[in-house]
């Protein structure tokens, strides 16, 4: 136990009435710790049943359980409470997006775009969302925030739903391999507010699933994959030479992003990148969660 | 005759579970300096991470990241660090043990150095 959780938990066994519930509850949540994260949760909001941020919490760590219902239940809990709650709004968008109810989603993403405009990943989940439903990605632009920043994205997640999803309808390798934009949105759910972007390339560095958004919304995710992909093959050249055992990781810092890549089963790679502000460690932990996901996507695709 | 790095490269190695530290060519893969302990094939670690290392650097370029500050790859037995200036690489090879923050902080301040 981490010695912040130690002390959080030791704050609300002083004073059960304590709203540290909220924060030792989101970093439970963030550990992978899903049930004691939503057991703490649940118990704070007995005593303040009308916290919407902790409303918002138990909806994301029923989104991390694969509870969608319960998800949106929460969320439009939260917006009872609170209308103009963007994490709702974006959370409610995710869910509705992937029960396929476009038009829904559609209204809950572009009233997060108005209270947050500056927040990219909703901005770049719309633009998707809209192109589905055939209209003009730049339909309302005037309301729309700029798009995703490839690989300076921002800042570290506070929510998990919607983050840096797909522009163009048609990108060729996620539709070679006919997952087309679920594919696209796959690690939506691990990745943050869009300070995080992640792909999955197949053992010829085709794109699988993922995207890779620039700032002016185009999906360059294969471009990338193409360019980044040849340093797995050296790589493996250089542990094979010096007998270091199987490879985990290669990450790489520039000057605009941290780059790391991992293996995936099936010759599979996946490469993440995030801003430089976000820290070293956090970029491995996401990593790790995102090849867990794209093996077990894999499998499922099997 | 000593090397300008040779210091900076002993005091790397005399970490915990750093195995070698080398300055190499970024081109040719060839040493210019190295510390390390018996047993490692400092040949094949300088010519193998600086060709992972140039691979990186080109392949971030053309992708538009700029340039490559420092690289670590993981394997199942260790590590391989790298970081560069002026088509000189400085590399250190660890075991799985050593503390990659502080190696990573030792090893960014040298690589000032190199020229």
């Amino acid at each position: 136990m981490s010695d912040e959780i130690q002390r959080l938990s030791a704050e609300l066994a002083h004073d059960p009435a304590s709203l540290v519930f909220v924060q030792l509850g989101e970093m439970l949540r963030q550990r992978g710790q899903l049930d004691t994260a939503r057991k703490v949760t649940t118990r704070g909001l007995e005593r303040h049943p009308h916290h919407a941020d902790a409303h918002d919490l138990l909806a994301r760590i029923s989104v991390d359980a694969g509870e969608l219902e319960r998800a949106f239940d929460e969320w439009d809990t939260v917006l009872s409470l609170a209308g103009d709650h963007v994490g709702a709004h974006k959370g409610l968008g995710y869910v509705l997006f992937k029960q396929g109810k476009l038009p829904d989603a559609e209204r809950h993403l572009a009233a997060a775009a108005t209270h947050h405009p500056d927040d990219a990943s909703i901005a770049t989940a719309l633009r998707v969302v809209r192109q589905m439903l055939g209209a003009p990605a730049n339909a309302t632009d005037e309301q729309m925030p700029p798009t995703v920043p490839a690989a300076e994205p921002g800042r570290p997640p506070e929510s998990e739903p919607p983050s840096e999803p797909p522009s163009e309808p048609d990108l060729p390798a996620t539709e070679r391999h006919g997952t087309g934009d679920d594919a696209r949105l796959l690690f939506v759910e691990l990745l943050g507010d869009g300070a995080q972007t992640a792909i999955l390339l197949d053992g010829d560095g085709l794109v699988t699933a993922g995207a890779y958004m620039t700032e002016d919304g185009q999906d360059v995710a294969q471009e990338i994959g193409a360019e980044l992909s040849g340093v797995r093959d050296e790589a493996q050249r250089a542990i094979a030479h010096l007998d270091l055992g199987d490879w985990r990781s290669v990450t790489f810092e520039t000057e605009v992003a941290t780059v790391s890549m991992a293996p995936v089963s099936r010759d599979a790679l996946l490469l993440l990148a995030a801003a430089r502000s976000i820290p070293l460690g956090f970029v491995r932990r996401t990593l790790t969660r995102c090849t867990r996901h794209a093996a077990t996507w894999l499998e499922e695709e099997a | 005759m000593r090397s300008p790095f040779e210091q900076q490269l002993t005091a790397l190695v005399r970490q915990p579970g750093v195995l070698a530290c080398l300055v190499v060519g970024e081109s040719d893969g060839i040493i210019v300096d190295t510390v390390a302990q018996s047993g490692v094939d400092e040949h094949a670690v300088a010519a193998l991470a600086a060709s992972l290392f140039r691979r990186a650097r080109l392949s971030a370029r053309a992708a538009g990241l700029g340039a490559v500050g420092f690289l670590e790859l993981e394997a199942e037995c260790g590590h391989i660090c790298a970081t560069g200036r002026d088509e000189l690489v400085l590399v250190a090879l660890t075991e799985l043990r050593a503390p990659l923050g502080r190696l990573r902080g030792s090893m960014l301040q040298l690589a000032e150095t190199l020229a």
